[in-house]
């Protein structure tokens, strides 16, 4: 027993006080008049011990009441071992991509199995999962029978296992369960399932990890790194596919790497592989059918693990898409630029149609993949309409405002004014780009960015607009707004050569390759995903026209089962893709895709987390399967005594004033 | 009626006239009989005349009619002088609720004068003592002489002790006529002190009467724990424990009680024990019993 405050403990003097009030001070009685002392006698030694007796329990309670004031306002505790039955066993299985291999989940399965069977029936026990994220199998229980169904019915995933999620997790938890946790954790300790940062994996103070590692050792493991694969091809000659074979622990060999288009080995190439590094396997021609297609990379399964040996792609063949490329009839710089490095990009499957402005009236843009705007001040209000249904049905456009647009405030389609005008040339300079998010789609390559020289910007309001690229003054260069399901590119610069000298750069080619993969929707309806990644199927905006609004969306998974169900096909933004396979989705608008799922390769290094980084994060070095569950019942918490304290004086409180309020009317009636 | 006898309802009441003619009042009416019926005129007897008679009192009516010289003799002319000794020591002072023993012989001693005087027309004195006379008014059926009684009630504010030995060499010769003496006191002294003392106005053939004014608590008294108790009369002090008062106080209070009534008895003194939590119609019944001559 402790005290928090012991200073208040001084207030122990303050007993003295009932003290000095019942044994020291003087006893003075009012005299009591009597008519005549005729028939009294003397009884003075009797009546004083008599006294003392009587007002013995009032001193008793009024020291007590004092005692009890005191140590309450010390704020006593008691540290008690935390009761087994109060303890919450916390069982999370780790089921990543990682335990497929050998019998690692079994045997974490039978580990967490053991640990059930060996608790008190009276201790609550809850099962979770740690995938992706942790997933709670179970509600706090002590049905035992429940509790190992659970713990049977968990099945390997193909998520990325985090630690910093199981962290985060157990500090949500804490925060609604006040009990101590003891959470067990069967895992592989896969050493790349640790978060960047080491504090996120930290457990809240009444959480005690126990940690049982199933892998006892790092397993050499070969694996297909990345596929790159055009998404959409139009040519199967002039397409290639590059695979990169890395080895994890693994000592030189030679793996045999094929591609298989829809079952069939297409090609096999042979790949020396470095100790522990990585090899580059080409295949130069890609002969698909038309239509989409299911392809594989597979090597040789050579170790323990082989769900990795090999990773997916989608590839859909097509005839070339048709580009609208709308620009003034002075203007015959920007088509030739633009066309050239949409032809020399590696995997174009795209035509470029340019057409006058004053020409375009009737033109359908759902005809092509995508339409480009380059300066035009004003296109025919037919055409605006159009294109303003097609981008709201999912239809894009990439408008580049050129030095003909300065004196008009309204960009077509894009909805925002033109401000102002910067002509970097007229000072005698130029500008360059000042910042770059790379993340954007248009934006992946931003390797020569820098050596572009802009000469003249439109200054536009970014409003709701994503500014995926900005200039060293600032201003807005690139800018992603969404309208309805489409999406609107503004470049605030030209695409000729006038304007600025980016298409004489050849970041030039990558970003017209890149933005028409991204405007012609080829970047979304094709290509591989990472397993937990999202697809967007719907607009978040409220901007949605009537033919797509409401219209379902339609998702087959892996295994060919629909994954949503028809309400949630109805209305979900988004969909998480979970599993490794292929997924074929169709979107609101009647686009087809056709998406390859691949774990994240991190799964595939098996390398193990040192033994004193799992000490250090189990809190202690004693923190082993067979010693942590002694060290946890040992535990002591402490326990607040002062409402007890508070509870005692009011009970002595009472009595003291129940038992002096009887002396005292004692003494009036005796007056 | 009998509540306007309850010494707690008279306390109430301001002025002893007002409180004697309610108690007198309201104890006649409880009789049921005439509060104007008056015993003084009731014919007692003829008796004759001899030498020395008062002619006033001749039945001349009947020596007409007879020539025989007879005395006419009412009932009570004999034996109708009031006299009331009132002991003012300090200790009549004592009360344990509304009415002290002093209050409540003012009280008896005020009704028993206003049914002497008003109803009676018997001759009513009053003697205030306490270890000596301090006041005297001779008994009397004059015009204001209730006031004056009553009067001297009001002005009989306890002090000193009680000492009878001296006032009663006193008394003897205030009651050289027959009649009614009561003595009210809490007669605190030996019992056959207090005969002895008094016993001598018997001799003049008066009847004498001890009505004895106790506080209840004095006869039970209530002591929950130690106390040190003062004597009113002589401040002298003294601490006692409630055992002793609960047992050997009050075999001590009963035997004195009993004594002083079984030595009154004796000695032809009429004693009556006035507790003052109780209505005052004992004190009346008994002046009119002896007054009636039921002795």
């Amino acid at each position: 027993m402790g005290f928090l405050t012991p200073w208040f403990l001084t207030g122990l003097l303050a007993v003295g006080l009932p003290v000095y009030i019942h044994l020291l001070r003087r006893h003075t009685t009012t005299p009591r008049p009597v008519s005549s002392l005729m028939f009294f006698e003397r009884g003075t030694q009797s009546s004083t011990r008599h006294r003392r007796l009587r007002y013995l329990l009032l001193f008793a309670l009024r020291a007590l009441v004092m005692l009890l004031l005191v140590i309450a306002f010390a704020n006593p505790f008691l540290r008690r071992s935390s009761s087994v039955s109060d303890r919450l066993m916390l069982v999370v299985v780790d089921n990543s991509f990682s335990m497929r291999d050998g019998t690692r989940l079994a045997d974490a399965k039978r580990e967490a199995l053991k640990i059930l069977g060996a608790r008190k029936p009276s201790q609550r026990a809850q099962v979770m999962t740690l995938g992706g994220d942790l997933q709670v199998l179970t509600q706090p229980i002590q049905d035992s029978a429940a509790l190992r169904a659970a713990v049977e019915s968990i099945q390997p995933s193909d998520s990325h296992g985090n630690f910093g999620e199981l962290g985060r997790g157990m500090r949500a938890l804490t925060e609604t369960v006040h009990a101590p946790v003891e959470l067990h954790l069967f895992s592989d300790m896969q050493a790349s399932n640790m978060p960047v940062n080491f504090a996120d994996m930290v457990m809240p103070g009444n959480v005690s990890l126990v940690l049982h590692p199933v892998a006892k050792a790092s397993v050499p493991n070969w694996t297909v790194e990345s596929v790159e694969a055009p998404g959409q091809l139009v040519d199967p000659k002039r397409a290639r596919v590059l695979a990169v074979i890395t080895g994890h622990q693994t000592p030189a060999a030679t793996r045999t790497v094929s591609l298989i288009i829809n079952g069939t080995v297409a090609s096999t190439r042979k790949a020396e592989v470095l100790p522990d590094g990585r090899a580059t396997v080409t295949f130069d021609s890609l002969d698909v059918p038309y239509g989409a297609s299911r392809c594989e990379i597979r090597i040789d399964s050579a170790d323990e693990f082989p769900a990795d040996d090999a990773s997916s792609f989608a590839v859909k063949r097509a005839d070339p898409e048709r580009i609208l490329f709308v620009h003034q009839a002075t203007d015959s710089r920007s088509p030739l630029y633009f066309g050239a490095a949409l032809t020399a990009a590696a995997q174009a499957s795209f035509v470029l149609q340019p057409i006058n402005a004053a020409q375009a009236a009737d033109v359908d843009p759902a005809k092509y993949a995508f339409v480009v705007l380059s300066d035009v001040a004003s296109i025919p209000s037919i055409l605006e309409n159009s294109l303003m249904r097609d981008v709201h049905n999912g239809g894009n456009v990439l408008i580049a405002t050129g030095t003909s647009e300065a004196h008009h405030q309204r960009i077509p389609v894009f909805g925002e004014s033109v401000t102002d005008a910067h002509f970097y040339s007229r000072t005698g300079g130029f500008s360059t780009i000042g910042q770059m998010d790379t993340s954007h789609p248009a934006m992946k390559d931003a390797a020569g960015w820098a050596d572009a020289k802009f000469f003249y910007a439109a200054v536009v309001d970014a409003g709701h607009s994503r500014v995926a690229a900005r200039l060293a003054d600032g201003t807005p260069l690139l800018l992603d707004k969404q309208i309805g399901q489409g999406h609107v590119l503004l470049l605030a610069s030209g695409l000729d050569n006038v304007t600025n000298d980016l298409p004489l750069h050849p970041v030039f080619v990558s970003f017209v390759d890149h933005t028409s993969r991204y405007l012609s929707g080829m970047e979304r309806l094709s290509g591989t995903r990472v397993v937990d990644s999202f697809v967007q199927l719907r607009s978040a905006t409220n901007e949605v026209l009537d033919n797509s609004q409401g219209a379902a969306v339609e998702i087959v998974g892996p295994d060919g089962r629909r994954p949503l169900i028809l309400q949630e096909e109805a209305t979900a933004q988004s969909f998480r893709l979970t599993h490794a396979g292929f997924y074929q989705i169709r979107f609101a608008s009647g686009q087809e895709a056709l998406i390859a799922v691949n774990p994240d390769r991190r799964e595939s290094a098996l390398d193990l987390i040192p033994d004193d980084v799992l000490r250090s994060w189990s809190g202690s070095a004693a923190a082993t399967q067979t010693s942590v569950v002694s060290t946890a019942e040992a535990r002591k918490t402490p326990y607040n005594l002062w409402w007890w304290f508070m509870l005692l004086l009011l009970i002595a409180a009472i009595a003291e004033s129940g038992v002096a309020s009887r002396y005292l009317s004692t003494q009036r009636e005796e007056v | 009626m009998q509540r306007f006898l309850d010494p707690a309802v008279l306390a109430g009441i301001s002025g002893l006239d007002l409180i004697a003619k309610t108690v007198v009042d309201g104890f006649v009416a409880g009789l049921h009989r005439s509060p104007d019926f008056g015993f003084s005129q009731e014919f007692a007897e003829y008796r004759a005349y001899t030498p020395g008679d008062d002619l006033r009192h001749v039945d001349w009516n009947l020596f007409a009619r007879t020539e025989r010289c007879y005395l006419k003799r009412y009932r009570g002319e004999t034996n109708s002088q009031l006299t009331i000794l009132l002991d003012a020591s300090n200790s009549m002072n004592y009360s344990s609720h509304a009415v002290s023993k002093m209050d409540y012989a003012r009280y008896t001693a005020s009704s028993l004068f206003y049914l002497a005087l008003h109803n009676q027309r018997d001759p009513a004195g009053l003697i205030v003592f306490d270890d000596e006379v301090r006041n005297y008014i001779r008994p009397s059926t004059r015009q204001g002489q209730l006031n004056r009684l009553l009067s001297g009630l009001e002005q009989a504010e306890p002090r000193a002790r009680t000492d009878f030995s001296k006032p009663l060499l006193h008394f003897q010769e205030f009651l050289r006529r027959r009649g009614m003496v009561l003595i009210i006191s809490d007669f605190y002294e030996a019992p056959e002190t207090i005969v002895r003392t008094i016993e001598p106005l018997r001799f003049h053939g008066s009847e004498v009467v001890l009505f004895h004014v106790l506080d209840p608590k004095e006869i039970r008294p209530e002591l929950r724990g130690p106390a040190i108790l003062v004597d009113l009369e002589s401040d002298q002090r003294l601490e006692v424990i409630p055992e002793y008062v609960k047992g050997e106080y009050c075999r001590k209070m009963d035997s004195h009680l009993q004594q002083l009534s079984e030595r009154a008895h004796a000695a032809g003194l009429d004693y009556h024990l006035l507790v003052t939590d109780k209505p005052l119609d004992a004190a009346l019944s008994e002046y009119l019993f002896l007054r009636q001559g039921g002795r």
